[in-house]
């Protein structure tokens, strides 16, 4: 291969993170004007990848080479001098200024202190219309759709006269039309000669945009070929690696046989019966929170919810209470703990509300048999929740549902940010509700944490369900294949 | 319970009691019956004012409409006298509607989705003052039956009346605090409304219970006010809001919610009390004792920081 041909290079990059391996040897070569997807599962180490590249994070062992030459960043600033930008997920743009000052955001052309607003908006408008899309400079970001918003992003990255621009799925929160103008964007800065490195979970968009396409698995790169040669198939599984499925112990029971406990009908149907623990499978963005929050009452949907085969009107997480719901969120600390608050408390929160006076011996007593039962490691029900381990702080979110007589648990993410050994505590918590007669819904982005789990898998795209799969068709390979649109 | 948690406990008591102690070795006048039971008479309304703030404070909220609607029912209650209502219906007819404008602020915050308390509690703050002074004239109402004045100026035996409502109002809403499910729901607001809305707490529901109950002690710091002034007066609790405000953070509340004690708030309040007596004794201009309260009010919260870090330490390390 032609050395001077790659505009980026590196060489061997591994990266440790406080003693746990994330990287380990990665070679990865990018050429001038070619778009480049990354691929991988989550935890697979992409992101730390590209903050490598954008300065944001130093590896650890490896070597980095950009137009051939060796180059050590010391921070995003000097990979942007280098002409490297990165388009963040959530984008960082100021919401109150216009699309052109954002454009020119820190680097307005001035002269001797006085901005050159006629500059600004004229350079803005040139640089909107060469990307194809005539959005007025002058709008706010605030009143621009995300589709929008991404194009001044990648204005503003060629106002930095950036050789190569790293996108992480810049397509999960658009629609199908919005994907595809971007892909035209993308098409026409390979034109100018702007390398692209297009990280995405929808496989099938690799397809439609890429040059080549890298897969990473467990911090290492497995492949690294030309789209053109490359199957849907085939990069599944790269990614999840064969060997994956074999180890995948078979601790869930045959399938339960209950009462059907909960019940959707809409635009998303299924239902999960009385001893049965459903999995939730999708990429990021396919909608599984925004279902979990939505059967709970916290969030905005069509549908109608069944509790018990009764129709059922959830309006508020209370409502959802009294149907003997339990929502176990996916960002505990954000949603699921008052951390400032004793475990005490936390666990009490959901309980007693019709009564008047809160009855603190008992109370004390019961949650007290919970940190017994749940292993919850703490110095006592008056320590504060804040200082708790991940896993632990997570069972005493299960405990206060569990001491509020919840009958119909949705988990979100459970075992997110979790060590190995509460993981498995988790999992067995989660079997033994399951097997008490308890109906389990539970959402989850580990697919080996799905099959673990669950009697049934029910995959999610783009809001909708994609396919459901029994425990028995259930593999990754099937799993990824719905997720990532393609039909069952 | 450990050093550090009995300090935090206890902060503001020690610091009250040092200051009595200093106060008593400064002036021979101070630390006798007579002047005690006088602080604690001038103290009365801000310790109602602040009873009230301090839930809201514990909702993570502020109220600065405080000191006008105790304006606001201050002049009413005595309209309602004057018109010959009794004393026995004008006092609850006073707190209710203190409790209607607290709510109306409760509303506002939770039904228009206003961004933060301090926007509805301020608009009211000019909204109930401004009433106020409309509805009389600007003149003070004065002259009021001496049933009610017992409010303000009586005793019982050698105790304040107002002294009795502050331990009425202070044993009330310690009870509603820290035992019944309401109060618990309050802290879990304060301490993260979104958990707390995800494990069945009403929020909006509470918070206008709260801003409630924060216009109810307005309305009874109003009673206890023009009780000893004999008059209603549409400038009455003038800045109460930020003394309120004062006395709950010098109590050791937080801003950011989930904290705070009745017990911890009752000594602010005295804490100003004492102060403001005490410089008073000394022949200390008024003009000065608003320095030193204000440099008071920096201190106490400086102190709470540096003890919660101390005390936060010592736990992560258990």
């Amino acid at each position: 291969m032609n050395q001077s041909a790659h505009l980026l290079e590196l060489r061997g990059i591994s990266k440790w993170f406080s003693g746990v391996r994330v990287l380990e040897g990665v070679d990865f070569e990018v050429r001038a004007a070619e778009v480049h997807a990354l691929v991988g599962e989550n935890g697979a180490g992409k992101s730390t990848l590209m903050n490598i590249i954008s300065g944001i994070v130093a590896a650890d062992a490896g070597q980095m080479l950009w137009e051939g030459q060796p180059v050590r960043l010391r921070g995003p600033r000097e990979a942007q001098e280098l002409g490297i930008t990165f388009v963040h997920q959530e984008l960082a743009l100021a919401p109150q200024l216009s699309a052109a000052e954002n454009i020119f955001l820190g680097r307005h052309p001035a002269e001797s202190g006085w901005v050159r607003w006629r500059e600004i908006y004229d350079r803005a408008r040139e640089l909107l219309n060469g990307l194809g899309h005539s959005i007025d400079a002058r709008r706010l970001v605030v009143d621009l759709s995300l589709a929008e918003r991404q194009l001044v992003e990648i204005a503003r990255a060629l106002a930095f006269r950036a050789r190569l621009i790293i996108m992480d799925e810049p397509t999960a929160p658009l629609a199908e039309q919005d994907a595809a103008a971007l892909f035209r964007t993308i098409g026409n800065l390979r034109e100018r000669g702007v390398s692209v490195i297009f990280i995405s979970h929808r496989l099938k968009e690799i397809f439609q945009v890429a040059d080549r396409v890298t897969v990473l698995r467990d911090g290492q790169r497995v492949l690294t070929t030309e789209v053109a040669g490359a199957s849907v198939d085939g990069l599944v599984r790269a990614m999840v690696g064969t060997e994956l499925n074999e180890h995948v112990a078979h601790e869930a029971a045959a399938g339960a046989d209950g009462e059907e406990a909960i019940r959707v009908e809409g635009p998303v149907r299924f239902a999960v019966r009385r001893g049965e623990v459903v999995g939730l499978a999708g990429l990021a963005g396919a909608g599984r929170t925004e279902l979990l929050e939505w059967l709970f009452g916290a969030g905005r949907q069509d549908g109608q919810v069944f509790v018990n085969g009764r129709p059922v009107r959830v309006r508020t997480p209370l409502d959802a209470i009294r149907h003997g719901m339990a929502l176990v969120p996916d960002d505990r600390k954000a949603k699921g703990l008052v951390l400032g608050a004793t475990l005490h408390q936390n666990i009490a929160l959901a309980s007693g509300r019709g009564r008047w006076f809160i009855r603190a011996a008992r109370e004390r007593q019961a949650a007290g048999q919970l940190l017994g039962e749940l292993r919850i490691k703490a110095a006592g029900l008056d320590q504060r929740v804040l200082y708790l381990s991940g896993g632990n702080q997570q069972k005493a979110v299960l405990a206060k549902w569990l001491y509020a007589g919840a009958r119909v648990f949705l988990l979100d993410e459970p075992t997110r940010g979790i060590d190995v050994r509460s993981k498995a505590e988790i999992y067995d918590l989660v079997r033994g509700l399951a097997s008490r007669g308890a109906a389990v819904l539970v959402a989850s982005s580990e697919l080996e944490e799905l099959l673990r789990l669950a009697d049934r898998i029910v995959v999610m795209h783009r809001g909708l369900i994609a396919g459901e799969l029994t425990r028995a068709e259930a593999t990754e390979e099937r799993i990824m294949h719905l997720a990532t649109g393609g039909v069952q | 319970m450990s050093a550090a948690a009995l300090l935090r406990r206890f902060g503001p008591l020690l610091g009250l009691l040092a200051l009595c102690a200093a106060l008593g070795t400064l002036s021979d006048h101070f630390l006798t019956f007579d002047n005690l039971i006088n602080v604690f008479r001038q103290s009365a309304v801000n310790a109602l004012l602040s009873l009230g703030q301090l839930v809201v404070i514990i909702t993570a909220g502020i109220d600065l409409s405080v000191g006008s609607i105790l304006g606001l029912c201050c002049v009413l209650v005595a309209m309602l006298l004057k018109a010959g209502v009794p004393p026995a219906l004008a006092v609850p007819a006073a707190l209710g509607i203190g409790g209607a404008l607290g709510s109306i602020n409760g509303l506002l915050l939770t039904k228009l989705h206003l961004p933060h308390p301090f926007i509805p509690t301020l608009g009211m703050m000019n909204v109930a003052r401004g009433l106020a002074l409309v509805i009389c004239g600007g003149f003070p109402i004065s002259e009021l039956p001496s049933g009610f004045r017992f409010w303000g100026a009586g005793s019982v035996g050698w105790i304040p009346a107002p002294v009795i409502v502050v331990v009425v109002f202070c044993v009330v809403f310690h009870v509603f605090l820290t035992r019944t499910t309401v109060g618990r729901d309050i802290y879990a607001i304060g301490g993260n409304p979104q958990a707390a809305l995800l494990s069945g707490v009403p929020v909006d529901a509470r918070l206008i219970l709260v801003y409630a109950l924060s216009g109810v002690t307005a309305a009874a710091g109003a009673i206890v006010l023009a009780g000893r002034m004999n008059s209603g007066f549409p400038l009455a609790g003038m800045g109460g809001e930020l003394d309120s405000i004062a006395a709950v953070i010098i109590g050791g509340a937080s801003f950011f919610g989930g904290v705070g004690t009745v017990g911890g708030t009752l000594v602010g309040a005295l804490i100003m009390g004492v102060l403001r007596n005490g410089l008073n004794l000394m022949n200390v201009s008024a003009y000065w004792q608003t320095v030193v309260i204000g440099l008071v009010i920096v201190a106490a919260v400086w102190v709470d920081v540096v003890r919660k870090r101390a005390g936060e330490k010592g736990e992560r390390k258990s």
